[in-house]
């Protein structure tokens, strides 16, 4: 399959990704749309290595795959730090820092 | 391909601080009670190992040595921030204490962060590779995330950290797209030198385009330009007030550091630069958005801290100025950025400190009414943050003076940017209101209100170590200015 069709897919799951963390209002969904985006850079990286026929972008695929593990692990501690002050994970709730 | 152990020599700064940082994690698990206090002595010792490796390297980093198959680079621009980054760290040890203790949430963790984080500065201003780039920037963000959440009794500082956390990971989502597509087009090129080489091949292709503006839209995240900035006034709200300072000083020079040398290197092709759609334009329309906006939401805050976070907003606007004034081709820009990073260092944390030191466990204090009396009460607080507010304003004789007198000098030197001058020499007029507002309600109001701040020996040597910097950097401008443009010009 050429590697335009693995872009446009790549591209589709960055948009979807983009979409979830600007409309959904629960902090989870908004988490796992950067997860979206995140493996859709991802999948750009591997499509476009395998074409070039470069291992560089591999490698970098595993630290993208390492980097966004990490941000979920911290991503989700402030998560519960955050429902356990007000049992919601709901993001239009949180409005103490407001003007 | 090899790995040559001895070229982690070079970045003994680096690992200096890591490994302070673990041995942190380590011994926080056997300090018990009063020997918690010496968590922090041993942040703060290894930020002065940090200092004198930086120092010792100096000597050598005169040529730039690029070390790992081209991914980092030891030049002296590089260890100049570092030292402010690692600087920054060093006064952040100084504030937190007392602040933690008196909030009831001393733990080790927070200075192995600090330190972590700072290592992931020094990364991000010495990478040459987008990998290296990527990974500095991370370790640098996540520890932020962690150090603003880190109160985790304080609803305000979880909802800050959730608010820091999805936008800057929603910047890495577009930082790590645009990385892949400039990967692609460049045709498997991920060192800076490797895609400068191909920018005339890849500009062929839209997508290249595209992935450049993904990364500078990722940066503009971190430093907080509008319109990427609605993330920082909550987060720097939330996060207790020494971290505040260290992200407003330290993760915003960090991100600056990166765009310059990107900027300077990577896309520095005339091809990307001019025209209308190059970054020139494109960063010259969002400094004037971020110097104008930052401005006129920070007029209307009560709240010092929030007032505080919109400035420092601003100040990345002025920043951007130079950057964009060193792409036209200013040779001064260069040093005129790096000076203003400096001084703005400084000048964030200590003001930022006297906010920490102000409040308590009950009260913190955070509205300009309840600043009225300082003066009279406390007159050395008072004198310092009133220098650390003059400076941010840029009246002499301090060092925020002196930064924005070279940077708008160097942006002179550019008739496209006449007009980027005036709207910049046209807010920080308008910004002396505001400061001058907290200057007011210190000298020239009374209070009959008691004063319960935090203080702490080390708060007090950290707001008079900055207080002196501010002042030195005002008074002898031309030495670091001297020295910032010997290692520019490279």
């Amino acid at each position: 399959m050429p590697t335009t069709y693995y872009i446009v897919l790549s591209f589709v799951l960055f948009l979807i990704g983009t979409a979830g963390v600007l409309v959904r209002r629960n902090a989870l969904i908004a988490l796992m749309g950067i997860e979206l985006q995140l493996n859709g850079g991802n999948l750009a990286m591997l499509a476009f290595s395998r074409e070039l026929g470069d291992l560089k972008g591999h490698v970098f695929a595993f630290f993208i795959i390492a980097l966004a593990a990490a941000e979920a692990a911290v991503g989700l501690a402030i998560l519960v730090a955050l429902f356990r002050g007000r049992q919601t994970v709901n993001l239009d709730e949180a409005t103490l820092l407001k003007r | 391909m090899s790995f040559d152990a001895a070229q982690l020599f070079a970045y003994t700064p680096m690992l200096i601080l890591i490994g302070m940082g673990c041995l942190i994690l380590l011994a926080e698990t056997f300090a018990q009670g009063a020997a918690r206090a010496g968590l922090a002595w041993l942040g703060i010792a290894g930020c002065a190992g940090a200092l004198v490796a930086i120092v010792a390297g100096w000597a050598g980093a005169a040529e730039a040595q690029t070390h790992f198959q081209g991914m980092l680079v030891v030049d002296r621009m590089a260890l100049f921030l570092d030292g402010a980054f690692v600087a920054a760290a060093l006064l952040t040890l100084l504030f937190a204490p007392p602040y933690l203790r008196e909030r009831g949430f001393e733990f080790g963790e927070f200075y192995a962060m600090v330190l972590f984080a700072t290592a992931g500065m020094v990364m991000v201003v010495h990478a040459t590779h987008l990998v290296s780039l990527l990974i500095g920037i991370e370790t640098m963000s996540l520890a932020a995330y962690v150090l603003t959440g880190c109160w985790r009794r304080n609803l305000r500082s979880a909802e800050g950290a959730i608010k820091y956390f999805l936008m800057g990971a929603f910047a890495t989502g577009f930082l790590v797209y645009g990385m892949a597509l400039v990967y692609g087009t460049t045709g498997g090129e991920l060192s800076y030198t490797g895609i400068a080489s191909k920018v005339p091949q890849a500009t062929k292709s839209p997508l290249f385009y595209m992935g450049e503006y993904f990364i500078l839209v990722a940066l503009a995240f971190k430093v907080a330009a509008v319109p990427f900035h609605m993330w920082a006034p909550d987060a720097y709200e939330g996060a207790p007030t020494p971290v505040t300072g260290f992200m407003a000083a330290g993760v915003k020079a960090a991100a600056f550091g990166a765009i310059v040398r990107l900027l300077g290197s990577a896309f520095a092709s005339p091809l990307l630069v001019f025209d209308f759609t190059g970054w020139a334009s494109v960063l010259a329309v969002l400094a004037a958005l971020t110097m104008t906006l930052g401005n006129l939401a920070a007029i209307r805050q009560d709240n010092v801290k929030r007032l505080l976070a919109y400035s420092s907003i601003s100040h990345a606007g002025y920043l951007l100025i130079g950057v964009v004034a060193s792409g036209l081709g200013v040779a001064s820009a260069k040093p005129a950025v790096l000076f203003y990073l400096v001084s703005y260092t400084f000048t964030t944390l200590g003001a930022f400190g006297v906010v920490a030191w102000i409040g308590n466990r009950a009260d913190e204090r955070l509205f300009v009414d309840d600043w009225a009396g300082l003066g009279t009460k406390r007159p050395a607080v008072a004198l310092a943050m009133t220098i650390f507010l003059l400076s941010l304003g840029g009246v002499p004789p301090t060092g925020g003076f002196f930064g924005k007198f070279y940077l708008f000098r160097a942006a002179m030197e550019s008739p496209q940017l006449y007009w980027l001058v005036v709207v910049g020499v046209l807010n920080s007029i308008v910004s002396i209101y505001y400061y001058l507002r907290i200057v007011v309600a210190m000298y020239f109001r009374e209070s009959s209100r008691a004063l319960a701040p935090t203080d702490g020996t080390s708060m007090r040597l950290g707001l008079l170590l900055t207080a002196i910097a501010v002042v030195l950097l005002g008074v002898f401008p031309g030495t670091l200015v001297e020295w910032a443009g010997s290692l520019a010009l490279k």
